[in-house]
């Protein structure tokens, strides 16, 4: 399987580490009311489609950047891949 | 004061060379490196004049080279200053960026060849990249034998491949072992 880094162009899989679910990068504030309950929703609970998957994923053997993947959980094309300082950058500007 | 007898990261007291047909594997002993990281906003420092390459370069001058390693980060080599305090005289080159020694942390395997050919024959057998990553004047990271590798292509005929010191006897068996099976046409 290859990845299509943004930076290096497309890299073998086997170079990367997979961590899970990208909405991770949504960390709930901990200051809010209702933090003990978006922090359990946080912690424990996940989608699990058949289908497109935004994912987090690791480049240990290579420039050590976080990548969101976006993934076809039935056919395991890899649709796209971002690093996720862009993603949370730009997810920064819009708040 | 004791007296200590320095020894090279294969550990003997002087480089390791063999020749595998055409190819050449030595160790170098003299490459001083150092890391460079750049702090948030930062412009790129142009250290002893040498213009940071970007993603998955290598660039090189006046015996000092540097190739990317990340986004704003460098791998700065230093060619027979091993011995000096390199990261220091890069710390003064490059004011507000973030140095770290790294002589120590790695053992670098010189690969030439007069035939280009067969530095990329050698290496189809052990890493799984685009050929693309290996042309000349790039840098790549990648695994090879489960040992986390900097390729670095100095030229048609050079091939660097640069390894966790501590690995240093695995990283030259895997190197020797492939190059002594490498077809001689090749």
């Amino acid at each position: 399987m290859l990845i299509p880094h943004p930076l290096l162009g497309p890299r073998d899989a086997q170079e990367f580490t997979y961590l899970g679910d990208a909405s991770l990068m949504a960390r709930p504030d901990p200051t809010r009311a209702d933090a003990e309950a978006a922090f359990s929703d946080y912690v424990f609970l996940r989608d699990n489609p058949a289908g497109v998957h935004r994912e987090l994923w690791f480049h240990e053997q290579g420039d050590r950047s976080w990548l969101v993947v976006t993934r076809d959980t039935v056919t395991h094309e890899i649709l796209g891949a971002e690093l996720a300082r862009d993603v949370k950058l730009s997810r920064e500007g819009m708040e | 004061m004791t007296d200590l007898t320095p020894i090279t990261a294969l550990g003997a007291e002087t480089a390791r060379m063999q020749d595998f047909g055409v190819l050449r594997i030595a160790e170098s002993t003299d490459l001083a490196l150092a890391s460079l990281s750049l702090r948030a906003g930062q412009d790129a420092p142009t250290p002893f004049g040498l213009t940071l390459p970007d993603a998955g370069g290598w660039a090189s001058q006046d015996g000092q080279a540097a190739f990317w390693t990340a986004p704003g980060q460098w791998m700065v080599e230093a060619e027979g200053r091993a011995v000096e305090d390199f990261a220091a005289a890069l710390k003064a080159e490059a004011p507000g960026c973030s140095i770290t020694e790294q002589t120590d942390g790695w053992v670098t395997f010189e690969i030439t060849s007069e035939r280009a050919t067969s530095l990329e024959a050698l290496m189809q057998k052990l890493v799984n990249l685009d050929p693309a990553c290996l042309s000349c004047g790039t840098a790549a990271r990648t695994g090879l034998e489960h040992m986390s590798v900097y390729l670095i292509r100095r030229s048609d005929t050079c091939l660097a491949v640069m390894g966790m010191r501590t690995l240093a006897d695995s990283l030259w068996h895997t190197l020797a072992t492939a190059a002594a099976r490498l077809p001689s046409e090749a």
